[in-house]
């Protein structure tokens, strides 16, 4: 490839003096071309970098580096104390727990639900698939906030088909309430409406479809029944759309602040936890009470980049480590329309 | 294997098996998509009509006709958020798309540190899918509570001291100002966008090309004969998901409002102004996706 972003070839020229000049001006071009392309990456990379880059800085400046002009980037003197509160203030480890208590699960029966209805878009002919596909199509337009009121009121009282009625009838009770639990988000995402699975059954069956007929043929040729051949042919096959899709999963129930905000109250998600954790400052320095409102002012933008970079940390971990396989795989994914 | 011995697949063509083999798998997705999204989706729209209130035993639904929609009409602030939403998405969009594709087109290919660049390209993909950054932007960038605004600036700053000295006037400055900090909005918005068109690039074969510079074309050419055609299709994905990114997006004003009155205990209303906005877009969509996907170029036709 490189021929193409670095400099063309020169065509095939007759005269050998002309190829030598037309060979300099290509080389030189090349060069220009490597050296614009560093300068944009290095700009962009800045660009890309500096949230990340200006939260780290503020986030351990003391307090009095915050009025000091000399202080641009690194601080002066460095100090806990905005870290502290904002562990305090975002609840931190509790809100770390419900995090996780709901991304786990979720991302697991994630996984499976758009697995299977991605091979089942791409690989089985019924009659029904075309309109089905384009429900799907349908759930990835419509945004959840359009949905989230009736959701909200089908789990105050969950009867599922008539399975909450039978429920409550054993249990005594009335209609059971599924909400302030994390049972929403995993029904959700075990029957494939979790955050986004309309856009990963779209990436999975574009990936399924790319995989050659040949080889499911020979697996139901020599007998495999087709969750075998699923299971024993068809996964090992999809490991790249399977990362990409593990990634994004992982990133979005992280993200995702509005289902949190509305299934949960009192135990919420760090990313729900980040939104209020302007107003959760003022509350938690209250309760310190040794902090004066100047403080706590002088204070604001450095806890509130602690919290950013709280919440952002376990992300760029998890990235940092997958990030190889999460970019090769991208590239193979091959998602197009 | 289990099926068969159980006997349910005896008797049948290979292709009816097929068939109802796929329709198990699909089986969890419908029952889904019924209950968590269908159902839901009516429900909204029956809510617009009527007046919610939440009792122990559930919704109780007072109908009002169209009297939600009456309201939604005479009110100002929701039109005017609404409106400007709708316009500004379309600079944005366009922004977004041919930024992504420029990016794309950069990254593509082997060069030293390539690793390093795309890593870096696609973090925004981890961490911006709104709030951290929102906050950031708006609580800390935003705000100038304590003298932070010059940092919010910084970029644009100095370019506005370097601009000022060549002699530009205020105005001008302030559309470069401006230009820069939507660059650096927009390029943090791009992350998913350059993932799909690098993929697309990534694609086209090489020999495409080679033919081209035997024929002589020029780099010019090169992207508008053949790069272009070829990531169209994807392209016409690429606009499509800016425009739904863009309306749910965490930063997005209509999206804040909506919530806004969803929290206030409106639920009927807010519903309506979702319904409504949602509807907005969908014709948006309809009518972009219409006329790219005339000129939208499929290699296996």
């Amino acid at each position: 490839m490189r021929n193409l972003v670095t400099g063309v070839k020169s065509p095939p020229s007759g005269r050998s003096g002309g190829l030598q000049k037309e060979k300099l001006s290509v080389k030189a071009m090349g060069f220009v071309k490597i050296l614009l392309r560093t300068l944009f990456l290095l700009g962009m990379g800045y660009v890309m970098l500096y949230p990340i880059l200006f939260a780290l800085s503020g986030a351990f400046k003391a307090r009095v580096d915050v009025y000091d002009p000399t202080v641009i980037w690194l601080p002066k003197h460095y100090s806990m104390e905005a870290m502290n509160l904002a562990m305090k203030s975002l609840k931190f480890w509790d809100a770390l727990k419900q995090t996780l208590i709901i991304l786990i699960p979720s991302v697991c029966l994630q996984m499976i639900s758009t697995l299977m209805a991605g091979y089942a878009f791409a690989r089985f002919k019924f009659r029904e698939r075309g309109i089905l596909f384009a429900g799907l199509i349908f759930t990835i337009i419509v945004p959840v906030q359009n949905l989230i009121v009736p959701l909200y009121a089908n789990f105050q009282s969950f009867d599922m088909f008539g399975l909450g009625y039978l429920y409550s009838l054993f249990s005594g009770s009335s209609l059971p309430n599924l909400l302030n639990t994390p049972f929403p988000f995993y029904l959700m995402a075990a029957f494939g409406m979790g955050i986004r699975s309309g856009l990963y059954i779209f990436i999975m069956r574009q990936f399924f479809r790319n995989m050659p007929p040949e080889l499911e043929e020979a697996a139901l040729i020599d007998g495999c029944g087709s969750v075998r051949t699923f299971i024993r042919v068809m996964l090992p096959n999809v490991k790249p759309a399977i990362v990409t899709v593990l990634v994004f999963s992982v990133v979005w129930y992280w993200n995702d602040y509005y289902q949190a905000a509305m299934f949960l109250m009192d135990n919420q998600t760090l990313s729900v936890n980040l939104t209020t954790l302007n107003g959760m400052l003022d509350i938690t320095a209250g309760n310190i009470g040794s902090l004066t409102s100047q403080d706590v002012m002088l204070l604001r933008d450095g806890v509130l980049e602690c919290g950013c970079l709280l919440v952002m940390l376990p992300l760029l971990i998890m990235y940092i480590l997958l990030q190889r396989q999460f970019t090769e795989s991208i590239e193979r994914t091959g998602i197009v329309g | 294997m289990s099926r068969k011995k159980s006997g349910v697949g005896r008797g049948m063509t290979f292709a009816a098996r097929r068939a109802i083999a796929g329709r198990l798998f699909l089986l969890p997705w419908i029952i889904g998509f019924v209950y968590f999204f269908l159902i839901p989706f009516i429900q909204g729209i029956v809510y617009t009509l009527n007046k919610l209130s939440f009792t122990a035993n559930g919704v109780a639904l007072d109908f009002v006709g169209f009297a939600n929609y009456k309201k939604l009409i005479s009110d100002l602030d929701f039109l005017k958020v609404l409106a400007n939403a709708l316009i500004e998405m379309f600079p944005r969009v366009i922004i977004i798309v041919f930024f992504s594709l420029f990016v794309a087109l950069i990254l593509r290919g082997e060069y030293r540190g390539r690793t390093l660049a795309r890593a870096v390209f696609f973090l925004p993909v981890i961490i911006s899918s709104g709030v951290v950054i929102t906050v950031l932007q708006e609580n800390v960038m935003g705000t100038n509570l304590s003298g932070k605004e010059s940092a919010y600036l910084f970029q644009a700053a100095s370019f506005e001291t370097l601009l000022s000295g060549i002699g530009l006037s205020d105005q001008m400055l302030a559309a470069f100002t401006d230009i820069i900090n939507r660059l650096f909005d927009l390029s943090w918005k791009s992350g998913v966008q350059i993932l799909l068109l690098l993929a697309a690039v990534n694609n086209i074969p090489r020999s495409h090309y080679e033919a081209a510079v035997i024929e002589g074309a020029t780099e010019w050419e090169k992207f508008w004969k053949i790069t272009f055609p070829t990531v169209s299709p994807t392209l016409l994905v690429t606009v499509i998901y800016t425009v739904i990114d863009s309306f749910t997006d965490y930063s997005n004003s209509v999206m804040r409002m909506i919530e806004e009155k969803l929290g206030l205990g409106y639920y009927e209303y807010s519903s309506t102004m979702a319904f409504v906005y949602f509807l907005c877009v969908l014709v948006i969509i309809g009518v972009v996706g219409g006329l790219i996907s005339r000129k939208v170029f499929y290699q296996s036709e």
